[in-house]
């Protein structure tokens, strides 16, 4: 009998050991740690096509160009930028920006990322995912050792808002490590230096102190104000947040908008917001019956007063939309109208389609978007149009409703599109575009096909945004999709925090931040 | 036990890896969802990139041309690249590997160390208040969802108590020279105790909420063996001949009793490896489990071949492993 009984003191003896010996989770002076829903799928500014990794990577390397905290253009890296024709374009580096080897960035680099760009097979036999994110650029040239010319084959007036999303590489680290070792290690001109990356846990970086100081609109120009910053993975909900309460991190991100209440009543932690650029919508198959008469597809959006989604499940924190722009959007359309919400005018409208009974709809979901979508089928049951919710997984909705022409396979889809860039051509193009990528509603009108392609190579500004306009008029018209909203995105962040402020873009740039 | 029996085990290998491949590549094939989209998302893409980008990955072949190749290279160890790490798929999944072997096999010690003392005394002791408590709480240990009980300790002793670490591996400022990549058994080597101590703090919870359910089956499944073996002729002659209690109970029963848990402990260890993936969401765990889930989400299809074809080689390995185990346990257990 004692032998089970010292097993059992064994055990708990361990247990409790385990317990006590573990140290308290302190942040150490100076070092700001982020709790971030992804790891970096690679550390190649060039081999990836997400925007998760990139706001990891940009703390490392620095663009030619990048965004003011109201989504301006500005220059990053580069001195000065203009336009020489419609199809060229020069631009001059700082100077002093030198890598985190100490060596200086020339024409030479920015040349040889861009090559590496847009090049076939150019990054060790694989070609750039990002290749199309460099548009119609054909060729870069170095003019001096602080200029290049950007010469493109057909005009591209988003020429500078796409440059904002690359980051120059050093052509010597690159050509040294190759392929392999470009994506495991990095060798920017970043306020950071690249220190650690524990895969699938965390990338550790470490101040700059040959800093050239980085965009000379951006104040405070200079070195960053922390001495390490580390990128912890934390991928659920819940435990971010608790990392957050409990003073493991500084900032997270994608703060749920349930949790809101939580950070924000303790006391040493707050909740940061931003406009985000993601359009909330519910495509409607205008393919099929019912959904294929506007009267019905204008019913819908009489039927569901969104303001009280928005208060009750997303806390106020979102901005109602009429057309699919953001209210930050380039050629936004301010003065659409809005639908509002009118039972009885909804009921007339199915009535006059040939509804007079209401119908029966099925919405579908994933199961993030769960909660939202069951309120909507609440209010639109109240109203007479009996929505079923179901639930399904992304990337098989994503081929049952974003179909380029094909038939579609479902009836309303609860989804979103993001524009980080804030140009309709990212969002406005693909969504309502006939069998463009991201149209889910089967949606096609010539009309706004011909104001999106004029669009899309219009140099004067003032033209084009009034073609987008005029393009949202329309839709707004035919609702190929109910338009919800716009909602803003969600940071929880400690009280020892400052200097640090969220982006519309996503990014979490930590060149300002500092801890206390 | 001999060397062609282990040669006949890995010649069984073959057929069940090539069938598993099949049928996992023709599953991912089958399912909805397109790599190239997913990679996309929402950013603009010309239509030559798409076609590029499908080349690249090889998407732009039909299925069944798709898999003699995916078969071929495979021979050769060459698994392919993710989609979208861009890097070798075995890569990947390796620098994921110990972080997942280190958090199962420490919760399989757990699960042991607990659950076969509290198997036996609740066999031992019948009927008895103590084996109506680790009844009912094994009944818990099995019923609770490992993501909420992990939430529950993770604000527990991480939030309130501030005793452990919410999440990770170990600590920013621990290093330790990678020999097994176990970080627990390096730090040793490296006679490092204070890292160890901090890679075990942050092991504890996710171990915990691991090795509790295995824990709860394994105790029922030592009990109910026990309870068998304590009721057999050559346990009551034992006592007849007055040996000690305690030598009976452990060389005599407990030794014959552990077959099933044996057994189960097998199962439940390949079941360890890969559905661990709640537990290494819930604490930011480094490990394969969630690589892989992730993986399915996107149909990084590579990598979750690779991922399946090496947890079929762990299951057949496990079992086989259990099987010799018998054999020690009960010397007329032939293989």
């Amino acid at each position: 009998m004692e032998n089970y009984k010292i097993t059992l003191m064994a055990t708990a003896a361990l247990a409790l050991s385990s317990v006590l010996i573990a140290s308290p989770a302190n942040v150490q002076a100076k070092e700001l740690r982020v709790g971030y829903t992804e790891d970096a799928l690679t550390l190649d500014p060039a081999n990836h096509r997400k925007r998760t990794s990139q706001t990891i990577i940009r703390n490392m390397y620095d663009g030619l160009v990048t965004r003011d905290p109201n989504m301006n253009v500005v220059t990053q890296a580069a001195e000065s930028w203009k336009q020489i024709d419609a199809t060229t374009y020069e631009v001059t580096l700082q100077k002093g920006i030198t890598f985190h080897d100490g060596s200086a960035m020339t024409s030479e680099d920015v040349k040889y990322t861009f090559d590496r760009l847009t090049k076939e097979g150019a990054i060790g036999g694989q070609t750039s995912p990002r290749k199309s994110l460099v548009g119609p650029v054909k060729e870069v040239q170095v003019v001096d050792d602080r200029t290049v010319r950007f010469i493109l084959s057909d005009p591209w007036p988003q020429f500078m808002a796409f440059m904002t999303l690359h980051e120059i590489v050093s052509k010597k680290f690159a050509e040294k490590v190759g392929a392999d070792g470009m994506s495991t290690g990095a060798m920017g001109a970043g306020p950071f230096k690249f220190a650690k990356w524990r895969k699938g846990d965390s990338v550790i970086m470490e101040r700059y102190d040959g800093y050239y100081g980085g965009s000379q609109n951006l104040k405070p120009v200079g070195k960053a104000c922390v001495d390490t910053v580390i990128f912890k993975t934390i991928p659920e909900n819940a435990s971010r947040v608790a990392a957050l309460l409990a003073g493991d991190v500084h900032i997270i991100n994608d703060l749920p908008a349930h949790s809101l209440k939580q950070v924000e009543n303790n006391p040493d932690t707050r909740v940061m917001t931003v406009n985000g650029t993601r359009s909330t919508f519910i495509a409607l198959n205008n393919q099929k019956k019912p959904f294929n008469d506007v009267r019905v597809r204008q019913a819908m959006a009489h039927a569901l007063d969104r303001q009280l989604i928005v208060d009750k499940i997303l806390n106020g924190k979102a901005t109602l939309i009429n057309g699919i722009l953001g209210p930050d959007a380039f050629g936004k359309n301010k003065n659409l109208p809005a639908y509002k919400f009118d039972i009885a005018k909804s009921k007339a409208l199915l009535t006059e389609a040939g509804y007079p009974n209401g119908l029966d709809v099925t919405l579908d979901v994933t199961g993030k978007d769960k909660d939202t979508a069951q309120a909507i089928a609440s209010l639109l049951t109240k109203a007479g149009i009996r929505t079923k919710v179901a639930i399904g997984e992304s990337s098989t909705l994503t081929t049952r409703f974003r179909t380029k022409g094909k038939t579609i396979d479902g009836q309303m889809y609860l989804t979103s599109w993001g524009n980080g860039s804030l140009d309709p051509v990212g969002i406005f193009v693909p969504t309502h575009r006939t069998n463009d990528r991201g149209n889910s509603s089967g949606y096609a009108n010539p009309a706004v096909d011909k104001l999106l392609d004029a669009a899309n190579t219009e140099t004067d500004r003032a033209k084009r945004a009034a073609m987008y306009s005029e393009a949202e008029a329309i839709v707004n018209k035919d609702l190929p999709k109910l338009y919800l909203w716009v909602a803003q995105d969600l940071y929880g962040v400690s009280n020892n925090l400052s200097g640090w402020q969220p982006s519309s873009d996503g990014r979490i740039n930590l060149h300002d931040a500092c801890v206390k | 036990m001999n060397f062609g029996k282990l040669i006949e085990r890995l010649a069984q290998l073959i057929p069940v890896l090539l069938g598993v491949t099949a049928i996992v590549f023709f599953m991912m094939a089958l399912t909805p969802g397109d790599p190239v989209e997913i990679m996309i998302g929402d950013q603009p893409i010309s239509e030559e990139q798409e076609a590029s980008l499908r080349h690249d990955m090889g998407l732009d072949l039909p299925p069944v041309q798709r898999f003699f190749k995916f078969l071929g290279n495979a021979v050769t160890g060459n698994f392919g690249l993710s989609f979208f790490h861009r890097r070798p798929v075995i890569d990947v999944i390796a620098e994921r590997l110990p972080a997942t072997i280190e958090l199962s096999l420490v919760s399989l010690l757990l699960a042991l160390i607990t659950s076969i003392p509290l198997g036996v005394l609740a066999a031992v002791k019948k009927n008895t208040i103590f084996d109506r408590i680790s009844t009912v709480g094994s009944l818990f240990g099995v019923s609770l969802p490992g993501f909420w009980f992990g939430i529950l300790l993770l604000m527990l002793f991480a939030v309130h108590l501030h005793i452990l670490p919410v999440s990770g591996r170990i600590g920013y400022a621990y290093e330790v020279d990678a020999v097994t990549h176990l970080l627990l058994i390096d730090s040793l080597i490296a006679g490092r105790l204070d890292t160890f101590f901090n890679a075990l703090s942050h092991l504890f919870l996710p171990a915990l909420t691991l090795g509790l359910p295995m824990a709860a089956i394994l105790m029922r499944v030592t009990r109910t063996s026990m309870l068998e073996v304590l009721s057999q002729d050559y346990i009551i002659f034992a006592e007849a001949k007055g040996i000690n209690r305690t030598s009976i109970l452990i060389r005599h029963a407990l030794k014959n009793a552990l077959i099933p848990t044996v057994t189960v402990a097998a199962l439940e260890t390949g079941s360890l490896l890969g559905g661990n993936m709640i537990v290494e969401t819930v604490f930011g765990w480094p490990g394969l489990g969630r690589l892989v889930v992730e993986s399915i989400f996107v149909r990084n299809y590579p990598l979750v071949q690779a991922a399946v074809l090496f947890y079929a080689i762990t299951y057949v390995f496990l079992n086989f492993f259990a099987d010799i185990l018998y054999t020690v346990l009960n010397p007329r257990v032939k293989l």
